[in-house]
């Protein structure tokens, strides 16, 4: 039989090195060949999903390393179907979005690596293969952000994009070496059957620290300035980190790992936390941007954050689920975004306006997307955040539950500010626009289709990953009977009175002008980014100073360098003279 | 009196690899310090060799040697050609002169 799992890795990484090798000389064959070759790696994405269990992939390697295993159960499969799908659909798009720009090879060979990289970093199941992957996604990341190479903004985005998700990292390696030390294995299964074999200290610490380089990679609290940073990027780019790749990785470490650190005291609680804070303070910032990427940048965030709290509150099946639909309305947001940005020069949402008229197909599904984000019924974000807010009513803490339904109300308002600004309202200036062209409508529609029906994958998708993942907790129930569950429960209508107190306030903000002038220092605060970019300033200057005086010992001399090496040298031999 | 061959190898390596480093340290001029560094190399594969000796592993040192030999050789020729371009180019063989980089 064809092994799928190392397919999915392969083809798109033996993508990347054609695309690099054929150079720049034929654009639009180099678009052709990303799109078959994204396309491709879908193939088999698609195929293991209906592969009623697990596959195992081993790579014998032996010694240190431990043997590379690779583990497709039902969160891995999800994942990579996720990233490869959506992926190929960013691709499709950039046909005509990059069209004309200079080094393609570069952007799609680099999209490619990410895809694969993302595939791996889901499907591996030995720790050090994980932090491999890892650290994949997080170069590929980097060089796309910085894609525009001249552009200093972009260069900081994807320096700063690096810098902080190298922090989440750390964490991990740390978490692998820690697992090494004491069981001298890396492998993921064992360690989540028996989580028993490391002392309760040390799971503590692995399960912390996993949270910091979840929190890192997802952009969540204290973390969550890299994304919007990260927005000088190609929207595709955008589309692909935010949707498909990259930030999916932080909430799937913590589902991956649940059943281990379930148990670890306080680990649930902080969980819900880092989610709650990073869910509320991103909606109050989205609130507040005038850049329509931004915007997107911190929605993304905030739903992020729901993710994080689904996880601490055990609902490790709702969390996946709003990942799904997350995945297909941001990917939606941000490609429609892109499609308006290109046409229409600017981010800036201030001098759009009215631009529905002109561009009803990108209107249309942005209004989609939007609808999805707000969580208006029928459509799946409504589902999957009730699933989440319904799990987090059950975990107990009620303080926490009612955070994330008024953050659901600032998102239904955030989101409405964001459509009228952009779509309704008066034009402030005489632009001619066009609607989406042919390869970004194929990849708006199907996007579009999906925040309406990915709901009905519900059931499925919890048989899937039911079977394959026993210690998740997680129990299988026909779509019709989740969606009875949102239905029927009390929580749904408090949840959905928060979104029409959040529409109903757009619609009558002019009446609330007093309560919105009252409100202006939040806002403030909410434009500053809470002070954590200052705090970053602080640490990049500190950083500096450090540098600066450490610089004193390079002298810059040949002879002074001499003598450093033979000084060590020395020091050298006396430790081993003196040491035996 | 009678020295040892594994005595007097030992004496060499330190003694090639000191004038090496000596020179390294003390030499401002580039083609010197070529000279040096390559009289250090010489001291370590004699070091090479006689640790192959004390192991019973002589051959390999010795086919390990012949290869630094043969690496060290395109350093010499690489380093005197820079030189050369250096000379051309800032008109001084002076590494204090030279080395911009520290500015």
């Amino acid at each position: 039989m064809l092994e799928l799992v190392p397919l999915i890795i392969a083809i798109p990484w033996f993508g990347a090195v054609v695309l690099w090798l054929t150079g720049d000389s034929h654009p639009r064959r180099l678009g052709w060949m990303a799109m078959i070759f994204s396309l491709a790696s879908a193939i088999p994405a698609i195929l293991m999903i209906f592969e009623p269990t697990a596959i195992d992939f081993v790579i014998p390697i032996g010694g240190v390393f431990g043997d590379f295993t690779f583990h497709a159960d039902g969160l891995g499969k999800f994942l990579a179907a996720v990233a490869t799908i959506i992926g190929a659909l960013a691709v499709i798009f950039s046909q005509d979005y990059m069209a004309g720009q200079a080094q393609l090879a570069r952007y799609y060979a680099f999209i490619l690596f990410f895809i694969g990289g993302m595939a791996g970093l889901v499907l591996a199941s030995n720790l050090l293969l994980v932090f491999f992957f890892w650290e994949i996604t997080a170069l590929c990341s980097y060089a796309l952000i910085s894609f525009n190479n001249d552009d200093p903004k972009a260069v900081a985005g994807g320096m700063k994009a690096l810098v902080m998700t190298q922090l989440g990292g750390i964490g991990l390696l740390v978490g692998a070496l820690l697992l090494y030390s004491q069981t001298g294995s890396y492998d993921i299964q064992t360690f989540i059957h028996t989580p028993g074999v490391l002392s309760p200290q040390l799971l503590s610490l692995m399960a912390y620290v996993f949270l910091i380089a979840a929190a890192a990679k997802s952009a969540q609290f204290p973390f969550q300035t890299w994304l919007p940073d990260a927005m000088e990027a190609p929207s595709p780019i955008s589309a692909l980190i935010h949707a498909a790749t990259m930030v999916n990785a932080g909430v799937y470490l913590l589902a991956r790992f649940y059943p281990a650190f379930a148990a670890v005291p306080g680990w649930r609680l902080a969980v819900m936390l880092v989610g709650a804070i990073s869910a509320v303070l991103a909606a109050l910032m989205a609130l507040a941007a005038n850049d329509l990427k931004r915007v997107l940048a911190y929605s993304t965030v905030s739903q992020l954050g729901y993710m994080f709290y689904a996880v601490g509150a055990g609902g490790v099946f709702a969390s996946q689920f709003h990942l799904m639909s997350h995945a297909v309305f941001k990917a939606l947001l941000f490609l429609a975004a892109g499609a308006v940005i290109h046409v229409a020069g600017t981010r800036d949402m201030r001098q759009m306006g009215g631009f529905g008229k002109q561009m009803p197909l990108v209107r249309t599904v942005f209004v989609l997307g939007a609808l999805s984000l707000a969580g208006i019924p029928i459509m799946n974000g409504f589902w999957s955040k009730e699933l989440v807010l319904e799990a987090g009513l059950h975990s107990g803490a009620l303080w926490l539950y009612a955070l994330m339904v008024f953050t659901a109300g600032l998102t239904a308002l955030y989101t409405c500010r964001c459509v009228w600004m952009v779509f309704y309202g008066e034009p402030h200036q005489e632009r001619h626009l066009h609607d989406a062209p042919s390869y970004m409508r194929w990849a708006l529609i199907p996007l579009a289709a999906g925040t309406l029906l990915t709901t009905l994958m519900a059931g499925p998708f919890s048989r899937m990953l039911e079977r394959t993942l026993p210690d998740h907790g997680i129990h299988a129930e026909t779509t019709f009977h989740w969606l009875m569950e949102v239905v029927s429960a009390p929580a749904t209508l408090i949840a959905l009175a928060a979104v029409a107190i959040g529409i109903a306030a757009w619609g009558w903000r002019g009446r609330f002008g007093g309560l919105a002038r009252g409100l202006r220092w939040v806002m403030h605060l909410a434009d500053n980014s809470f002070g954590f970019e200052t705090i970053n300033h602080q640490v990049v200057a500190q950083v500096n100073r450090s540098a600066e005086t450490l610089r004193l010992t390079q002298t810059g001399y040949l002879n002074w360098n001499v003598a450093g090496i033979t000084f060590g040298l020395v020091v050298v031999l006396v430790l081993l003279a003196v040491g035996g | 009196m009678t020295v040892s061959v594994a005595v007097a190898s030992v004496c060499a390596v330190f003694g090639l690899v000191g004038i090496g480093f000596y020179g390294l340290m003390m030499s401002r001029n580039l083609i010197k310090a070529v000279v040096a560094l390559q009289i250090a190399v010489k001291g370590v594969l004699v070091a090479m060799v006689l640790a192959g000796k004390l192991n019973s592993q002589l051959a390999v040192a010795q086919s390990m040697a012949l290869t630094v030999l043969v690496a060290d050789t395109i350093v010499a020729v690489l380093g005197l050609a820079l030189a050369v371009q250096i000379r051309r180019h800032f008109g001084s063989l002076d590494t204090t002169e030279i080395s911009t980089l520290r500015k």
